[in-house]
């Protein structure tokens, strides 16, 4: 199959951009925080990376949160006016999030692209991967990441910034966020790369993101996109997925029934895009990388939609030539130790 | 309130240790009961209110004419009350300049801050402001310490001196700090001036809020065609979280976190063998 055709391809050269744009940026857009995109972008552009190009809309909104809103609640001056720059920022991350919606995650994001790579290596590598999780592991994890929007990324600012508890919970998620250690150590800085002991909380804080970037080094390799899955960004792009123009789109048959290949390629196990009757299935753990329309077998069930123009059409000759492409790249798999059943 | 009013006075003691016989140059003044404080540079305003005005105190600046430059490049006079100038945003966040200028016979003089004020989004880049030629001669951070990275103590900031607009080569620069430090630098062919920022603080305490930022300031001088030009650049530096930063720690707890992730890995693949 030839490159230019492979959807996949495609996005991982765009995922490559995308990542050296946003970590090395300022080469082309300048240091300060006016020359970047946004200052909202919807994807883990990292504002502690000094060569960065965007800041990830996470940033502005905890610091909001808990410099301004928490802070007026806690001294008893807050007005209605002091959401205005929250709403802001949220008005600047939704232009860009209805552009692209939650491709912002399988297209743009650098840690995501970083876990791909990793996933890459450890296939060639030869690593006995686990390519799908069982569906009750999913289901657990699944509240992970509105559990890491809402504590980490709204109360506990909030509630720093009146002061309930420490100013370490005054950005919690950059504190344990493996993209600023990625991106930082990527633009060759090592200062974010720490264990902090001026306080028990920022110990605390500091051992979390070094643990958590150490173990998605080695989970990816054996696991499809591990940090992806509990990323408050993708709660926040799900709360928001309905006014995106990028769209999913499925035409129920009955052959889907016994199918099933489209949920098998999803890097994020998201099955009821196999068991869903409806015509939109764009879920709130998508990350729109398009897998599930690359390897559907069926004329016209699956498809990728800009507003209503088909970027992606389900196709059984693309099928067919993508599979053969993906068995090329897997190469043979290495057998896993068989244990003896009595 | 005790802990600003002891960084309030740290910061006067700091400061005064260097303005005696420094030319005329802005900064931050101390709280003072009824007025605003300034916030540091770096990182949003460094913590000042979104509504509140800041102080800054231009040393020196007898007759001078002072202004605040917007990043559109607005201009704004100032009207300094004792050599203390009230702040406030105009309309727009993101950095400003403080600028003040005094010429006398041949000799002209200048100095320039730049100060983050919160605000609607500016939606132009401080890169205009920074590379706006504001005075003759004019030291131009390359780039500005911002947002969520500071001048440190013991690290490298680089500068270019600038002469209407263009790079000066082999210009000189002092530098003193609020901390007793002082040296002397030349431009490179380019006007560069990279400057090591000393490791002068008296560390005690561990984390940022323990130790507070001191002053460094920056004069360059030129002379052409018999008339003079002195210019400053101040800004405030940190002392290095190196000392309660472990990167060596870090890089053990990812370490940790790689052997964890291994003994998940392995725990699963068992587990499922034995299905």
């Amino acid at each position: 199959m030839p490159v230019w055709k492979n959807l996949s391809v495609i996005r991982k050269v765009v995922q490559l951009l995308a990542f050296l744009f946003l970590v090395y940026g300022s080469v082309f857009v300048g240091f300060y925080s006016a020359d970047k995109i946004s200052g909202a972008f919807p994807a883990l552009a990292c504002a502690y990376d000094a060569k960065t190009a965007d800041y990830c809309v996470l940033i502005p909104l905890q610091h909001q949160l808990g410099h301004g809103v928490g802070r007026a609640i806690g001294a008893g001056t807050f007005a209605l006016s002091m959401l205005l720059p929250v709403l802001t920022t949220l008005a600047t991350f939704l232009l860009l999030f209805v552009l692209l919606n939650k491709a912002f995650c399988g297209w743009l994001c650098p840690l995501g692209f970083f876990q791909e790579v990793l996933g890459m290596i450890g296939q060639k590598l030869r690593l006995n991967r686990t390519e799908s999780l069982d569906e009750k592991v999913v289901d657990r994890i699944r509240p992970a990441k509105w559990l890491m929007l809402g504590l980490l990324v709204i109360l506990f600012p909030l509630a720093s910034g009146i002061g309930f508890v420490g100013h370490e919970l005054g950005d919690p998620f950059c504190k344990i966020c493996p993209s600023r250690i990625l991106t930082s150590l990527a633009a060759g800085q090592l200062n974010q790369l720490y264990i902090d002991t001026s306080s028990t909380g920022y110990m605390i804080l500091s051992i979390i993101a070094d643990t958590l970037f150490g173990l998605i080094l080695v989970l990816s390799l054996t696991m499809r996109q591990p940090f992806c899955r509990i990323c408050p960004m993708l709660a926040m792009h799900a709360i928001f997925k309905k006014i995106g123009l990028v769209r999913l789109v499925k035409n129920y048959t009955p052959r889907c029934d016994k199918c099933g290949l489209c949920a098998k390629a999803c890097p994020m196990d998201i099955r009821e895009i196999h068991t869903s009757k409806e015509k939109d299935i764009l879920m709130p753990d998508c990350t729109l990388c398009g897998r599930c329309v690359e390897f559907c077998p069926d004329k016209g069930v699956m498809a990728m939609k800009y507003a209503v123009i088909p970027i992606k059409v389900s196709d059984p000759q693309y099928f067919k030539e993508r599979n053969r492409a993906q068995k090329q790249w897997e190469g043979k798999q290495k057998p896993s130790r068989r244990v003896k059943k009595d | 309130m005790k802990a600003r009013l002891l960084m309030g006075a740290t910061l006067v003691v700091a400061l005064f240790s260097f303005t005696a016989e420094a030319s005329m140059h802005w900064v931050p003044a101390p709280a003072v009961k009824g007025h605003g404080h300034a916030g540091h540079g770096g990182g949003h305003g460094g913590g000042n209110s979104r509504h509140a005005g800041e102080t800054y105190l231009l040393h020196g600046g007898e007759g001078a004419e002072t202004q605040l430059m917007s990043p559109h490049l607005a201009v704004k006079a100032l009207q300094p009350e004792q050599g203390r100038v009230s702040v406030k945003a105009m309309g727009t966040g993101n950095y400003h300049a403080l600028v003040a200028k005094r010429s006398a016979g041949e000799l002209h003089e200048s100095a320039i801050r730049y100060i983050y004020m919160n605000g609607k989004p500016s939606g132009v880049s401080p890169s205009l402001l920074i590379g706006h030629e504001k005075s003759a001669l004019e030291i131009e951070p390359a780039p500005l310490a911002r947002e969520h990275w500071r001048y440190y103590s013991g690290t490298d900031a680089v500068f270019v001196i600038r002469y209407r607009g263009e790079p000066l080569a082999g210009a000189s620069m002092s530098m003193t700090t609020g901390n007793g430090s002082s040296a002397e630098f030349t431009a490179d062919a380019t006007g560069r001036v990279t400057v090591p920022l000393p490791q002068d603080f008296t560390y005690e305490k561990p984390g940022r809020a323990a130790n507070p930022p001191a002053e460094f300031l920056l004069t360059a001088r030129h002379g052409d065609d018999g008339q003079r030009f002195i210019t400053t650049f101040s800004y405030d530096y940190h002392i290095n979280p190196q000392h309660w930063q472990s990167t060596e720690l870090g890089l053990a707890m990812v370490g940790g976190g790689m052997l964890l992730g291994g003994f998940m890995t392995l725990r699963k693949r068992r587990r499922k063998e034995k299905k």
